[in-house]
């Protein structure tokens, strides 16, 4: 294409800025790969606290990936690429989602051509669609009950997830994250419009679906009748495993990111090129996800999990507040 | 202050009734307190018609005309259904429910008292909404289950339309705050009326008609008329289908008249549906109906529309047939629900079927309930037929042929559906080996209001009172402009 | 100034939203106490509206009324109700009802989205409040007529009643600010009273019936009569 070309020209000044824009692209990325499995032990650690037990420590869930590594991958005979790709694809959509959105910058990096919030959703659910090919490939008969479960959680919050996308977009003029972002606080009255908050609400409602935690799903939950999202990858093991955990973990990072740095505090971004300020910027985005970590514990603690046709209820109510806000912002609230 | 002390009588009453123990106390303050009211009301009603104003609060109670027809109806029954009350709940074994009865009676009353004289409409929608709450223990008075189930019934609907009319109450406020300050009456909206946003005044009344007309018994929220009515004690029934219901209509019938003289809009089209609606849909319940208490109370349902479809046809004839209908009406439907009781009395079962020839059984009480049957229907040339008579005229002189011939057509329909049923019970032979055969005395308090409630319907349709005339036209002249 | 107000008129569409949130929710709960805890929710978003709309309209009468509807609706009208009406109620795990909750919530939807049509066709209200609150106490209005239709147990119904009318008062505020200070304290007072005999009339039917389960009450018809 005409790319190579257009490179040649660029001046040294426009090559630094690019290059550099590349380089703060990759920082995001190994910031959402990095401190994913962070995420999950502190907030696992908050639970037991809350729960008055000594959980293992945060870094817990770096040494099962360790661990995990080591390990050999036992691959049933019956199974079909699928099985084998699905690892690599759940591993790599939420990568390629943390280029798109703004994770510690509140000005687009590199790669943020490549797709809107529309393109990163898609391509979310593109790895929750081999997840779900893969539990049925072994013909392990949990995996499919627990892929027809994630596939009915996922199909009722799915409208949902268009809703909210169609609306921030409606609203904000835009479905680039970035425009998105600083239409709510410019001026303030955005930030308190009902529209903005009925949709902060369905969106918190949809992450607790879509990461399967209480009261959908319980993710520590260790039997196998009562699973949704974790049968589904009761048949990997090894290398596969862990990175089915570590994209399981990045899934729900980038989910948050989407949801802090977009949707309810777009405050704390780094605003220029500065490293210095990149870098505190990754520190005050540190902060905000514990910060909703807490807010997270305290929704996971008070409350028991759902039955599952009852999950249909849960995502109703979701589905029910996203209308409202439309409602809302058709009025012009 | 004439008007303050109408409303306060009953309420020192019902205070009586709370304290005095005994069973003969409660009943005597009942009935003094609503006699008194009932001559007070006559006072206020005569002066007024004498050219007088009658004020007691400027801008907040005060009487005109319509106001003064519905406030001297309302002290007429009230003193007629206590004197009824007196044999009748006399059966009640316990004092304290005795006591209970009385007591809610009385605020019964006074909530009803309250309407007419409050001239400030968001007044008179708590009023109206009183009345209603304070008639739901009355309702549910016997306690039984289906009792309890009119009961219920009952309130859910019709505070749902208070509810509803809220809204239309507001928004009638907000169409006319146009014009600054100053009092809010049924005067200065007739004023303000005509400059008024005439979409919001349309979507009010038609709030406050779907809302109210719950509480009135019009068609479609009709539903529970017939278990309250025909639950309750019978002297409550009275109450409730006489004027309860006449009330209510009352304050939708202001309304019309505030959207019939604004500049556009006008109040006859979804009057006459609805009205129209409601006759036919009573006439024909009427006939399938096997509870007599049932249907007298769907004849209420179907002067309810009578008098709505008159206030719909419109012009100065109609609304005097429907400011006579709602006297013919008050009186007439009391006195049939005191005959319904005493038939209850005497025979103890609400079934058509299962009553022959409670003539010959209580004369009293078959006579009466023949009389009321016969009254209701409109048979000439008792009062309801000369006022259904000149409502029909009127819609014809004014070319309303449509709507004169479907009316006729729906109230021949009632007429014969009511006198069949009546027929049936009063004449034939009465099968003596039915349970309770020998037929209990009625009560003399019970007795006497027969006389007392039916003498009026008698003599109404063959002699009009000169001030009685005079204040019938007033009241019509409120509805015209 | 038009920054305050633009935020004013903001923090009542916030009120606003979360008002009709709370609709939902009452059309929705499975639990008697869960519904008496959303018309809570649901009656300190009415006075909050009406404390907004008072700054934004410097209409005075507006305070007095959201101390009044603040004192009765949320406080006096809950514990009236859990003293008359005995505990197993509220503790009963799940109303009955004629729909299900999804249905419920989507014909819920339905009729917001009436109401929003509706209110489109109305002359427009001045001020952009009013804007706001109109469509939304509307809506709330039928949710409350949908609540009370198809609940079969007595006090949700009761609560669907109350829905109806901070609905109406919803709107009512937001157009009729100036309304008689008179006319306006009388309109909490009414809900106590109706609390209050429903009240008396949920324990009698209690205690004659041993059920609060009105709804299952259909004795009373034309054919089956007797």
């Amino acid at each position: 294409m005409v790319r190579p070309a257009a490179v040649e020209r660029l001046t040294p000044r426009m090559r630094r800025v690019m290059a550099r824009s590349i380089g703060y692209n990759l920082l995001q990325v190994i910031f959402v790969v990095g401190l994913a499995p962070l995420a999950a032990g502190v907030l696992s650690r908050l639970k037991e606290i809350v729960q008055s037990r000594r959980g293992p420590s945060v870094l817990q869930p770096y040494r099962d990936l360790r661990k995990l590594f080591n390990k050999d991958q036992v691959v049933s005979e019956q199974a079909s690429w699928i099985f084998r790709a699905t690892p690599f694809l759940v591993f790599v959509a939420p990568i390629f989602v943390a280029t798109l959105i703004p994770v510690l910058t509140s000005y687009p990096l590199f790669f943020a051509f490549m797709g809107d919030m529309l393109g990163g959703g898609f391509v979310l659910a593109l790895g929750g669609f081999f997840a779900t090919l893969a539990a049925v490939d072994t013909g392990n008969p949990y995996g499919p009950m627990g892929a027809s479960r994630t596939r009915m959680v996922g199909f009722l919050a799915e409208p949902v997830f268009m809703i909210v996308f169609f609306m921030v977009s409606f609203v904000a003029g835009s479905t680039i994250p970035y425009i998105v972002q600083q239409h709510w606080v410019t001026p303030l009255a955005n930030f308190f419009a009902p529209s903005h908050v009925l949709l902060v609400i369905a969106f918190i409602m949809l992450i607790i679906a879509e990461t399967g935690r209480i009261p959908v799903d319980n993710p520590t939950g260790h039997f196998e009748l009562a699973m949704i999202d974790e049968s589904k990858s009761l048949e990997y093991s090894g290398t596969g495993m862990a990175l089915m955990k570590w994209g399981g973990q990045m899934k729900l990072l980038v989910l948050m990111c989407i949801l802090l740095n977009v949707l309810v505090t777009p405050w704390g971004l780094a605003a220029d090129q500065r490293l210095s300020q990149v870098l505190l910027a990754a520190l005050l985005v540190s902060l905000k996800i514990g910060v909703f970590l807490l807010v997270m514990v305290v929704i996971e603690s008070s409350l028991a999990k759902l039955r599952l046709f009852r999950v249909s209820e849960f995502l109703g109510a979701a589905f029910v507040t996203s209308v409202v806000a439309m409602i809302g912002g058709l009025l012009g609230f | 202050m004439i008007l303050l002390a109408i409303v306060v009588l009953p309420l020192i009453a019902g205070l009586i009734s709370v304290l005095a123990p005994g069973r003969t106390i409660a009943p005597l303050a009942t009935l003094a307190a609503s006699v008194t009211a009932l001559a007070l009301s006559v006072a206020a009603a005569a002066s007024l018609v004498a050219g007088q104003p009658v004020v007691a609060v400027r801008n907040w109670v005060a009487l005109d005309g319509f106001g003064a027809l519905i406030l001297l109806l309302t002290a007429a029954l009230g003193s007629t259904a206590a004197l009824f009350s007196w044999g009748y709940i006399a059966r009640e074994k316990s004092a304290r429910r005795l006591r209970r009865y009385y007591t809610n009676y009385n605020l019964f009353v006074a909530s009803m008292l309250l309407v007419p004289v409050l001239i400030e409409p968001n007044l008179v929608w708590t009023a109206v909404e009183l009345t209603t709450v304070l008639g739901v223990y009355l309702v549910a008075f016997e306690n039984t289950r289906e009792a309890l189930e009119a009961g219920w019934k009952y309130s859910v609907l019709t505070i749902m339309g208070g509810a509803i009319a809220l809204l239309g109450f507001l928004a009638m406020f907000a169409a006319t705050s146009f014009g600054g300050g100053g009092p809010y009456t049924w005067q200065r909206l007739l004023m303000l009326a005509p400059a008024a946003p005439q979409g919001v005044l349309q979507v009010a009344f038609v709030l406050i008609l779907v809302g109210f007309g719950a509480k009135a018994g019009l068609v479609p929220l009709h539903t529970w008329l017939p278990d309250a009515h025909s639950q309750a004690p019978s002297p409550i029934c009275a109450l409730l289908s006489g004027i309860k219901t006449t009330l209510v209509l009352y304050v939708i019938l202001r309304f019309a008249a505030v959207l019939n003289v604004s500049a556009s809009g006008s109040a006859d089209v979804w009057a006459t549906v609805v009205g129209l609606s409601s006759v036919a849909i009573a006439a024909f319940l009427i006939i399938q109906v096997t509870d007599y208490k049932r249907l007298f109370a769907f004849s209420t349902v179907e002067h309810m529309g009578i008098i709505l479809t008159a206030a719909g046809i419109g012009g100065a004839a109609a609304h005097y047939g429907a400011v006579y209908q709602i006297l013919n009406h008050a009186l007439t439907k009391s006195f049939c629900f005191f005959a319904a009781g005493a038939a209850l009395l005497t025979v103890d079962t609400r079934q058509i079927a299962a009553v022959h020839g409670l003539i010959r059984r209580s004369p009293a009480a078959g006579a009466a309930l023949l009389l009321g049957g016969v009254a209701i229907a409109g048979a000439p040339p008792l009062a309801v037929f000369l006022s259904e008579f000149s409502i029909l005229r009127s819609a014809i002189e004014r070319e309303h042929y449509l709507t004169a011939g479907l009316l006729a057509a729906f109230v021949v329909i009632g007429f014969f559906g009511t006198l069949y049923h009546l027929n049936r019970m009063t004449f034939g032979r009465p099968e003596e080996t039915e349970a309770g055969a020998a037929a209990a005395r009625l009560p003399t308090s019970c007795l006497l209001t027969l006389i007392l409630a039916g003498s009026p319907v008698v003599l109404l349709g063959l002699y009009m009172p000169k001030p009685l005339a005079l204040l019938l036209r007033m009241a019509a002249d409120g509805l015209s402009r | 100034m038009g920054e305050i107000s633009a935020l004013l008129a903001s923090l009542n569409g916030l009120a606003a939203g979360l008002f009709l949130l709370s609709s939902f929710a009452l059309a929705a709960t499975r639990q008697v106490q869960g519904c008496l805890r959303f018309y809570i929710a649901q009656s300190v978003f009415l006075v909050v509206s009406a404390l907004l709309l008072a700054f934004g309209l410097h209409a005075s009468d507006l305070l007095a009324v959201a101390a009044l509807d603040l004192a009765i609706k949320p406080i006096v009208i809950p514990w009236l109700l859990g003293r008359m009406v005995r505990g197993e109620i509220f503790r009963r795990r799940e109303i009955d009802q004629v729909l299900n909750i999804p249905s419920s919530l989507l014909i819920a939807l339905g009729l917001t989205l009436l109401a929003y049509f509706l209110s489109q066709r109305l002359p427009a209200p001045a001020g952009a409040m009013a804007r706001i609150n109109l469509p939304v106490g509307l809506a709330a209005l039928l949710i409350g007529t949908y609540t009370l239709a198809v609940r079969r147990e007595a006090v949700p119904q009761l609560i669907g009643v109350f829905g109806i009318e901070n609905g109406a008062l919803f709107v009512g505020i937001a157009i009729a600010p100036s309304l008689p200070l008179v006319a306006e304290m009388a309109f909490p007072f009414d809900m106590l009273i109706i609390a209050l005999v429903i009240g008396i009339l949920t324990r009698m039917t209690q205690e004659r019936i041993g059920t609060t389960e009105v709804g299952g009450l259909a004795s009373l018809k034309e054919s089956v009569d007797g």
